[in-house]
C-alpha cells in the first residue's frame, strides 16, 4: 500500500483559515456533511485499522536497505576483462535506478508544494520548481535518449559526445 | 350423494335443452363437477403469458457456471490466504541495519509473502551474481583458448617446426639400396 509522504520532510505551512464567526442561527451544511462523513466512513475505517494493527503488533518484522560496495567503473576496466565489464554494468544499472528514484522524489516534492499552495504555487514554490527543473535537465542530459536497451557503454558514449560538443562550442 | 346425482341429472337436463350452450357439452356433463373456465383464480400480473421460443442457452450457461467454479476453486483459498497473511502477519518496517549484522537476503523485502518466496525458493541475489560471473569467466576462457589456438595454427603452419601440420612419410629403412638386376627397379 503506498505510504504517505514523510511529514517531517515537507512540513505544511501554518494554517491560515480564519476563526469561525457564526452570525446566523442556521446550521452550517458543511459542518453537517463533514460530521456525516466522519461517522459513516472515517470512524469505521479507523477502528478497523486499529483492530488490524493490534493483531499485527504481535509479529513485527523489519526489512533493510541493501548497501552495495563501489566497484571500478567502465573507464577503469582493462580491454577484454569481461568480469570487470559485468560489475561496472551492474553498478551503472543500480545508479540509473537510484537516479530515477531521486527525480521521482524531487517531482513528488514539487507536486506536494503545488497542491498545498493552490493558485499561488508559482510564487511560493519557486525553490521546489527550480530544483525539479534542474534535476530533470541533468537527468535528461545524462540518461536522456538511451532507450530501453540502455547500458553503461551507451551512456559513456553519450557522455563522450557531450564533452566533444562542449569542447567544440567552447573552442 | 343423492344431491350429486340430482345435480348431475339437472345438468344432463340442461344439456339436453340447449346442447350448444357454453359449458353444456358432453364432456362437461359426464364429469363430476362442471369447470367454470370464465372465472379462474390464476393471477399472472398483466400481459398475456407467452411460450417464448428461443435458441438454447444451456451450453453458454454451463460454460459460465464451469468457468466460475474452476476459477473460484483456487481463487477463494488464495484470497483467504492472502487476507490472513495481510491481517495477521503484517508488512515489515524499514530499519537501519546494525553495524556488525549482515542481513539475510530475504530480509531486504517488505511483504511477508515475498520474503517467504525469497527465503524458500529463490537463490540470493549475491549467488545469482556469482553464477553470472562464473558463466562469464567460463565463456572468457573459452574465447581466449580459441584465439590462442588460431594463433598457434598460424605459427605452426608458417614455421613448420611444431607437431601440427606434419605429413607422415614412409620409414627410410625400408629403402632397398642393394644393386638391382635391371636399371628400372
Amino acid at each position: 500500500m503506498p505510504t504517505d509522504f514523510d511529514k517531517g520532510a515537507y512540513p505544511e505551512p501554518p494554517r491560515q483559515t480564519p476563526a469561525v464567526d457564526k452570525q446566523t442561527a442556521l446550521p452550517n451544511p458543511a459542518v453537517i456533511l463533514s460530521k456525516l462523513f466522519y461517522y459513516s466512513v472515517d470512524l469505521p475505517v479507523t477502528t478497523f485499522r486499529d483492530a488490524v494493527d493490534s493483531i499485527r503488533a504481535k509479529n513485527k518484522s523489519v526489512y533493510y536497505h541493501q548497501k552495495f560496495r563501489r566497484v571500478p567503473d567502465l573507464t577503469e576496466c582493462q580491454q577484454g576483462d569481461y568480469l570487470c565489464y559485468y560489475e561496472a554494468e551492474m553498478q551503472w544499472r543500480r545508479d540509473y535506478k537510484v537516479d530515477q528514484e531521486i527525480v521521482k522524489v524531487v517531482q513528488e516534492r514539487m507536486r506536494a508544494c503545488h497542491q498545498r499552495e493552490g493558485a499561488s504555487y508559482q510564487q511560493n514554490c519557486a525553490k521546489e520548481i527550480e530544483q525539479f527543473n534542474e534535476a530533470t535537465k541533468n537527468f535528461q542530459s545524462r540518461y536522456g535518449d538511451l532507450g530501453a536497451y540502455a547500458s553503461g557503454r551507451k551512456c559513456l558514449m553519450k557522455q563522450k559526445e557531450r564533452m566533444m560538443a562542449a569542447q567544440a562550442s567552447s573552442a | 350423494m343423492v344431491g350429486m346425482s340430482v345435480l348431475r341429472s339437472a345438468a344432463a337436463f340442461a344439456a339436453r335443452l340447449s346442447p350448444l350452450k357454453y359449458g353444456n357439452n358432453a364432456a362437461n356433463v359426464l364429469t363430476r363437477t362442471i369447470p367454470r373456465t370464465d372465472k379462474v383464480a390464476v393471477r399472472w400480473g398483466h400481459g398475456k403469458k407467452m411460450f417464448v421460443i428461443k435458441p438454447t442457452d444451456f451450453y453458454d450457461r454451463r460454460f459460465l457456471r464451469l468457468l466460475q467454479y474452476y476459477i473460484l476453486l483456487t481463487g477463494i483459498p488464495m484470497a483467504v490466504i492472502v487476507t490472513c497473511v495481510n491481517v495477521f502477519a503484517g508488512e515489515a518496517e524499514l530499519a537501519e541495519a546494525p553495524e556488525d549484522y549482515e542481513p539475510e537476503h530475504w530480509e531486504y523485502y517488505k511483504h511477508p509473502i515475498t520474503r517467504w518466496i525469497a527465503r524458500n525458493f529463490y537463490d540470493s541475489p549475491v549467488k545469482d551474481y556469482e553464477k553470472m560471473m562464473a558463466a562469464i569467466q567460463i565463456e572468457k576462457e573459452k574465447a581466449d583458448m580459441r584465439l590462442t589456438q588460431l594463433e598457434v595454427r598460424r605459427q605452426m603452419r608458417t614455421k613448420g617446426d611444431g607437431p601440427w601440420f606434419q605429413v607422415g612419410t614412409l620409414n627410410k629403412e625400408l629403402i632397398d639400396y642393394s644393386p638391382k638386376a635391371t636399371p628400372d627397379n
